[in-house]
């Protein structure tokens, strides 16, 4: 192994070491540094991306979100006081309703200002997540589907099954009422609405209809999205949001 | 849910499908979690960075395909 060769020419340098310098110098590996306390930007992006990812590891070919990896990157960012701010980029398929739900419920406890921004798609349990966030923003071209939840594939065989599942719907329903402008109504009636999904129900918000039935704020981009958390920013540091 | 809209043909696109991708795992330092898939001696490629900290997707050495020495991790 390359580390382990003898140094020859340079003395003062150990072997170990002058291997590493060859080998950087070579540009054949490089050596990452620890990132430096120093280094904190006032606003974190977490992304959400592809599936999201709960009880169960989905196969690697899915791009996923992982439950680990979002909860304590969350409780990291609330007890740094240094991070002011952050900015949550949807692009998501949906995923476990449990795993989005939870990070739905810590993204709306929290007391960094946050806000999201929904590009792309930010579909099923991507719902929740982006009405979470204190103030929430989609770009013109992506889309959002509400739709009923079901497991895929499965037949539903038993009543029992069936209650379940619709208090999973509730759970889930609530929670978007609760957390943005969206009227129960309007939400129940675009979820099992006929006609807009083939071959299923559900109804598919693009851009501005989003904000017209009240889910999401305002359509806009990145630049939006930072000024916005800049002014939450600012408030939370004047006393406090809300 | 995934819809192509692209010239190339699908068969180049799922080119490869079948096979299993490579396995990875995590090596966390400082704050910084990188996903990486490991190559033998030590050396490791960054496949994905793990963090919320945007100033870490501006590493240079930790950007995704770098390959880095594990033992230093």
């Amino acid at each position: 192994m390359e580390q382990y060769q003898p140094a020859t020419d340079d003395e003062a340098a150990s072997p170990d070491q002058n291997s590493l310098q060859t080998l950087k110098e070579l540009g054949q590996v490089t050596t990452p540094e620890a990132p430096e306390p120093q280094e904190i930007q006032p606003f974190h992006c977490l992304n959400i991306i592809g599936q999201i990812e709960g009880h169960m590891v989905l196969p690697p070919r899915n791009k996923t979100t992982k439950y680990e990896h979002v909860i304590p990157q969350l409780v990291a960012i609330e007890q740094n006081p240094k991070i002011e701010g952050l900015l949550i980029v949807l692009n998501t398929v949906g995923g476990d309703i449990e795993a989005g739900l939870a990070i739905a419920e810590m993204l709306k406890t929290m007391k960094t200002p946050t806000v999201s921004l929904v590009l792309g798609g930010g579909h099923s349990i991507g719902a929740p997540i982006a009405v979470a966030a204190d103030y929430s923003i989609i770009s013109e071209t992506a889309t959002m589907t509400i739709h009923p939840i079901r497991l895929s594939g499965l037949v539903i065989g038993v009543p029992q099954t069936y209650e379940y599942l619709d208090k999973m719907q509730d759970r889930v329903i609530r929670f978007i009422v609760q957390h943005s402008n969206v009227k129960l109504e309007v939400l129940r009636d675009m979820m099992f609405r006929t006609g807009e999904l083939v071959r299923d129900v559900g109804t598919v918000l693009v851009g501005q209809e989003a904000v017209q039935v009240g889910l999401i704020n305002e359509v806009g981009g990145l630049g939006l999205a930072l000024s916005r958390l800049s002014h939450l920013a600012l408030q939370q540091r004047n006393g406090g949001i809300q | 849910m995934m819809v192509l809209y692209t010239v190339v043909p699908l068969e180049d696109v799922m080119e490869g499908i079948e096979e299993d991708p490579a396995a990875t795992m995590e090596l966390s330092m400082g704050g910084l979690t990188l996903e990486v898939e490991t190559l033998g001696g030590f050396r490791a490629k960054v496949v994905r960075v793990l963090s919320t900290d945007p100033a870490h997707f501006l590493r240079p050495h930790s950007q995704p395909g770098a390959i880095i020495r594990m033992d230093t991790f």
